[in-house]
């Protein structure tokens, strides 16, 4: 992958080949397949996400149980062929939860990765352009925020706002936010020194011009790779406030929440409904973990982190 | 150097006040009066305004700040309504447990990271190096109650190897003398050997479920600064004069890649004590983290103001020497 492809051309060895747009669509499955089989990993964590998503978005569709619908005479199944992933104690299906809980927990944790890159970015790039008086303000508050163990803050905003995945959301957002805006802000700082804007200066270009066109582009790349690294945080979290009971609230099938209700069965021999959930989130998390790893080594060809 | 402490130190304390009073000011916004928590919902308008003085709710914000900060400066942590009970009084039954459990957690993930970093890189096994990478990951993206839970399952249910929930030590062992507070140093202390290898049992599966994420971060950043480290002209210079693959580790790769690792430890460490409000769940460890969470449940703000003040002491203190630390043993960031 190299940074300067663009849909047009296409690298064949050291001669570029210029490409229209259908041949370049047409050779997309190919090159997919070269990319993923020099890079099984990125294989793997990209074919677990593929799956879950496609159990969240399909999943509801497809398979016959619904995710609330109680039945006592299967209450506490062990996991058969009819339920793949066993009953809850009033005869809820796991599979159809879990499937739900894919969703709420992907679609959450992305809306709050957005969400979070976005202010975070800003406050960083605000931080880091006018330095000086705001930059101290702005990074005083980021310091206290982080001083806070995340989890209560995120807790004690979910509650101030009266509850529910909405707040939730917002809260886990909250603490996401310094991450985001302390290194934006230093790549901005260091941005701000190279020669390109040296000359943009001197050619005459106003403060705003540089910022949009030459400032944020730069620190996209950095943004993009926090935020896959803080969307396993995110809906780690998520399932935390679930587990506290915030958040998602019952009978909704977050995660966090099915986790709780294994909770009370998992010493009594029904360790089946605690441990799906479990199991989601860590390949969910994992995943993307190693995902967010390979997207920072195609963004940074110099390889300052490939060894991480 | 000693200018750069000073100014760390005073950069500390605004980093806590600032949390204290975003504390405050937070807890005070929220919808739901805690004067009313302490009449109950049916007393009468005079009762709540009367209850509303006697806490100082009607003085204006910066004197309700001050006065808080004051107080607690002084040992009045507030009155968990909630409880009953004085803040301060909680905090030193409570307290004990959740910072021994965080130390061990801490202990387990530091140790387990430098044997398995160094496993990683020493020969270069692939084998080993995948495995260990893997153990990262997963320790990265489980949750930690989920893990709790996991290990209770085998460990307590099947396998009867540890202790399960709910207890520090067996009912039928009287527990040492409190000294610190933390059971296995009393236990110690007191020279009562059999207390303390059962406090250990009781710690172990909590200590591993706190300690996994904390330990996947570690092991992942020591493994990757000890390839960087490795790397270094320095370490051909060692090797060639034919120093030994075990020493050149030992005394020269491992030091230098200890640093970042160090950095890092510290922020972990600090927020251990506030991570383990779920682990603590879990386990029904009579730690602060279940009365936390209960209390953020319902709305009793001392026992959460307090609360937070106290993690942001540890943190910001804890990196503060961490800070200070580095400067005195990596002679480049003196200059």
């Amino acid at each position: 992958m190299n940074p300067s492809d663009s849909p047009s051309s296409v690298e064949t060895g050291d001669r570029r080949q210029h490409i229209g747009p259908t041949q370049y669509i047409l050779q997309w499955p190919g090159r997919t397949a070269i990319l993923l089989k020099a890079n099984p990993d990125l294989a793997i964590s990209a074919g677990i996400l593929v799956i879950l998503a496609s159990l969240a978005v399909f999943g509801p569709l497809v398979w016959p149980y619904d995710p609330l619908a109680i039945s006592l005479r299967e209450t506490l199944q062990p996991p058969s062929l009819a339920h793949p992933m066993g009953t809850d104690h009033i005869g809820r299906d796991i599979f159809a939860r879990f499937n739900l809980g894919a969703l709420i927990s992907l679609s959450v944790g992305a809306t709050v990765v957005i969400t979070g890159a976005i202010v975070g970015g800003a406050i960083g790039l605000i931080s880091g352009v006018s330095g000086g008086m705001v930059d101290n303000v702005l990074m005083r508050s980021m310091d206290a925020i982080l001083a806070f163990p995340p989890l209560i803050l995120a807790m004690a905003v979910t509650v101030g706002l009266g509850g529910g995945l909405e707040t939730a959301a917002l809260g886990i957002m909250l603490t996401s936010v310094p991450y985001y805006a302390r290194l934006i802000r230093s790549d901005v700082l260091r941005i701000r020194k190279l020669p390109f804007i040296e000359s943009a200066v001197a050619a005459g270009a106003g403060p705003v011009r540089i910022i949009v066109r030459h400032i944020i582009p730069h620190t996209i790349s950095t943004l993009l790779v926090q935020a896959a690294a803080l969307f396993g945080y995110s809906v780690l979290s998520l399932a935390a406030l679930g587990f506290v009971g915030l958040g998602t609230q019952v009978p909704t099938p977050e995660w966090g929440v099915m986790i709780t209700e294994g909770l009370q069965y998992a010493l009594t021999g029904q360790w089946w409904i605690g441990v799906f959930p479990g199991l989601g989130l860590l390949a969910a998390v994992a995943a993307t973990s190693i995902l967010a790893d390979k997207i920072r080594d195609f963004l940074d060809p110099r390889g300052q982190y490939s060894r991480l | 150097m000693a200018r750069a402490v000073v100014s760390r130190i005073i950069g500390a304390v605004i980093a806590v006040f600032g949390a204290s009073l975003i504390a405050f000011l937070f807890l005070r916004v929220l919808p739901g009066n805690p004067a009313r928590l302490v009449v109950g919902p049916l007393a009468s308008e005079e009762a709540l305004q009367a209850q509303m003085e006697k806490m100082g709710l009607h003085l204006p914000l910066p004197v309700q700040y001050w006065r808080y900060i004051a107080d607690f400066l002084q040992g009045d942590w507030g009155f968990s309504y909630g409880a009953g009970q004085p803040v301060l009084v909680q905090f030193q039954d409570r307290l004990p447990a959740s910072l021994e459990l965080g130390i061990y957690a801490f202990i387990f993930a530091f140790l387990a990271a430098v044997v398995l970093a160094l496993a990683a890189t020493y020969k270069r096994n692939p084998l080993v190096d995948g495995t260990v990478r893997t153990l990262s990951i997963f320790g990265m993206g489980m949750p930690p109650f989920w893990l709790a839970l996991l290990l209770l399952v085998v460990f307590y249910e099947y396998l009867g190897l540890f202790p399960g929930p709910g207890l520090q030590l067996s009912r039928s062992t009287t527990p040492p003398p409190v000294v610190t507070g933390l059971i296995t140093v009393d236990s110690l202390i007191a020279g009562d050997i059999h207390a303390f290898g059962e406090a250990l049992s009781y710690l172990v599966l909590p200590s591993i479920a706190l300690g996994m994420l904390p330990f996947g971060y570690l092991v992942r950043l020591l493994r990757a600064n000890l390839l960087d480290v490795t790397h270094e002209p320095f370490i051909v210079v060692v090797r060639s004069k034919g120093i030994g693959l075990w020493r050149t580790f030992s005394r020269h790769a491992l030091p230098n890649a200890f640093l970042p690792t160090l950095t890092a430890s510290g922020m972990i460490f600090a927020q251990l004590l506030g991570g383990s409000v779920l682990v603590e769940k879990v386990f029904n460890w009579p730690g602060i983290g279940a009365l936390v969470v209960d209390s953020i449940l319902r709305k009793d703000f001392a026992v959460v103001q307090a609360f937070i003040i106290v993690s942001a002491v540890l943190y910001v203190s804890i990196n503060a020497v961490v800070d200070t630390l580095y400067g005195i043993i990596d002679p480049r960031v003196r200059g």
